[in-house]
């Protein structure tokens, strides 16, 4: 691909860096950004800026917050006794959209991936044994994703949090709601046998 | 035979290999597509067979297929089952995820389009099946075992990415130090992911030993052929007997080999380690056979692949044989195709086809071109 003038080349350069952008995607972001007017490219520009400078991690669940503790953390309302946890941020958001959940989370911010360089100590889960022994926590649930990598996340949380005495749950992986049995594939299906439940 | 059989009634490849535009209609029965070499004969077939693995049959990369200037290589077909037909597009991108859909829905993982088409292929690079390394071999049960059952696709994925996860693991441990709790973990889905494999292996080569043996006899060869299944990590040979025991196995042999492993920075149990050794006449098939021997075991295998898919899944797939009769004597050639089965069956030829061959239809493939002959 070729080399634009200075600053069009910088700024197609940190596009590119963006998680789903590729070389050409960043190339197309770039001139349309640069056709904008003035205004719209600094509104842009502020609302980055302006977002950096005023969210952080929550320092109890590392959640994305405003201030010192996420909303969920500052929400009395909810039971500390359940903790959910997940990998990321956005995991919450669709967690909280089923309104099933009233404790609070815990966002690992990640997932175990030795192929990335990701150990459990990259992750918050020293964190999450602190806060463990600090609140009273009764129940953890492991909600994070049903694939190798939050698999193994899981299973390492779980060997390392049943010791401690505490209820460990996974959430269940199966079936979708509103679909037919005959149309369901077989592995997902046959993971919805092994996790059955007594009715 | 009362299995049915899929078929591709039409096929359209775009900016696919050497292909700009084709499009072809095809019957039932055997099309013969004949041409001189380097003119697409066989990627007509890659792209037909395209589907049916979501990948090149030639064990390529995708960017590889993707014609030469244009930025994606799209592969269109109607497959018919019965009075079913189901259209299938795919979208192959030389960098970047594919695009695929059936019957118009978007398709986001492989195991969505099990079932849809299965093809055998023989190609003359088969007797590498016999000759070569362990690899080749592996791969031929795992073939076959994701057309079995999507429960195999999903088995074989998991366990290679947990293979990679586990490699990165015991690499890093050697700088970083050993985190034995995380061993632990990916452990215990090497064993479950590992163990899906070696028992669905176990169970198909059971199955494979029968029809390749008539297969052999048909060839005029001697049918004194044995299959073992030898995992080093578990000891040896395993049988089907040893079904309820795998899991078991690999848990001691990642605790036997624990040491080795952190050594030399590799997984070491596992079925990617593992060997199929094929005996004719109590004599090694890979070193001991004639190479006329190996060129009959390796249409064994292919054909006896073909019969046990078509038996349980009750659905005869695709045969597609690429150029097989320019390596094969006129005897074998013969006999391979009094055995081929009923069904659709594309075959490709720079020349002429062996007598006894009766094809349906014959297609020119010339300049990156298909006419009828």
């Amino acid at each position: 691909m070729g080399v634009y003038e200075g600053p069009v080349q910088v700024l197609i350069d940190e596009l590119g860096r963006l998680p789903g952008v590729g070389p050409k995607s960043a190339q197309r972001i770039a001139f349309h950004l640069l056709k904008l007017p003035t205004e719209d490219a600094r509104r842009l520009a502020d609302s980055i800026i302006d977002a950096k400078a005023r969210v952080s991690w929550c320092t109890r669940c590392f959640n994305i917050a405003e201030g010192d503790l996420c909303s969920y953390c500052r929400d009395e309302r909810r039971d500390g006794a359940v903790v959910c946890v997940v990998e990321e941020p956005r995991d919450i958001v669709a967690v909280e959209r089923t309104a099933e959940f009233r404790g609070r989370y815990h966002v690992l911010q990640g997932a175990i991936s030795p192929i990335e360089g990701i150990g459990p100590e990259h992750l918050r889960v020293r964190e999450l044994l602190v806060r463990i022994g600090a609140e009273s926590v009764e129940e953890v649930i492991l909600a994070t994703n049903p694939n190798i990598e939050g698999e193994a996340t899981a299973m390492y949380l779980a060997n390392l949090i049943k010791p401690l005495g505490l209820k460990v749950t996974r959430i269940a992986s199966g079936l979708p709601v509103g679909g037919d049995l005959e149309y369901a594939d077989e592995v997902t299906l046959g993971r919805a046998l092994e996790g059955r439940r007594e009715v | 035979m009362t299995a049915q059989a899929a078929r591709v009634a039409r096929l359209a490849l775009t900016d696919f290999r050497c292909f700009t535009n084709v499009e072809v209609e095809l019957g039932e029965g055997l099309t013969v597509l004949r041409g001189p070499n380097g003119q697409g004969k066989t990627s007509l077939l890659e792209g037909l067979a395209w589907p049916a693995r979501a990948r090149s049959i030639r064990g390529v990369p995708d960017a590889a297929l993707v014609r030469a200037g244009a930025d994606a290589a799209v592969v269109r077909c109607e497959i018919r089952e019965g009075t079913r037909t189901q259209s299938f597009a795919a979208e192959i991108h030389a960098t970047g995820r594919n695009r695929l859909q059936l019957n118009g829905n978007a398709i986001t993982r492989h195991r969505d389009l099990f079932g849809v088409l299965r093809v055998t292929v023989f190609t003359p690079d088969d007797l590498e099946l016999v000759k070569a390394g362990p690899a080749l071999r592996r791969e031929y049960l795992d073939e076959l075992l994701e057309m079995l059952a999507p429960r195999y696709v999903a088995a074989t994925s998991d366990f290679d990415r947990v293979l990679r996860q586990r490699n990165a693991l015991l690499k890093s441990a050697a700088r970083e130090g050993l985190d034995t709790t995380t061993l632990a973990v990916f452990d215990e889905q090497l064993v479950s992911a590992g163990g899906e494999v070696v028992r669905g292996r176990l169970q198909l080569l059971t199955r494979l030993v029968e029809p390749a043996r008539d297969a052999m006899r048909a060839l005029g060869e001697g049918d004194d052929i044995a299959f073992a299944y030898v995992a080093e990590w578990g000891g040896g040979e395993l049988v089907l007997d040893d079904l309820d025991s795998v899991e078991d196995r690999l848990r001691e042999g990642l605790e036997t080999l624990r040491r080795r492993e952190l050594e030399r920075q590799m997984t070491l149990v596992g079925p990617h380690r593992d060997e199929l050794r094929m005996r004719l006449s109590g004599l090694e098939a890979r070193t001991q056979a004639s190479q006329g021997e190996q060129r009959s075991l390796a249409l064994a295998l292919r054909l006896a692949g073909h019969s046990v898919v078509t038996e349980l899944t009750d659905s005869a797939p695709v045969l597609l044989l690429d150029d097989v009769f320019s390596e094969l004597d006129a005897r074998r050639s013969a006999v391979l195709v009094g055995l081929l089965p009923s069904g659709q069956t594309l075959l490709t030829t720079a020349t002429a086809v062996p007598s006894g061959v009766q094809p349906a239809c014959e297609l020119l493939v010339q300049d990156a071109k298909v006419g009828v002959a």
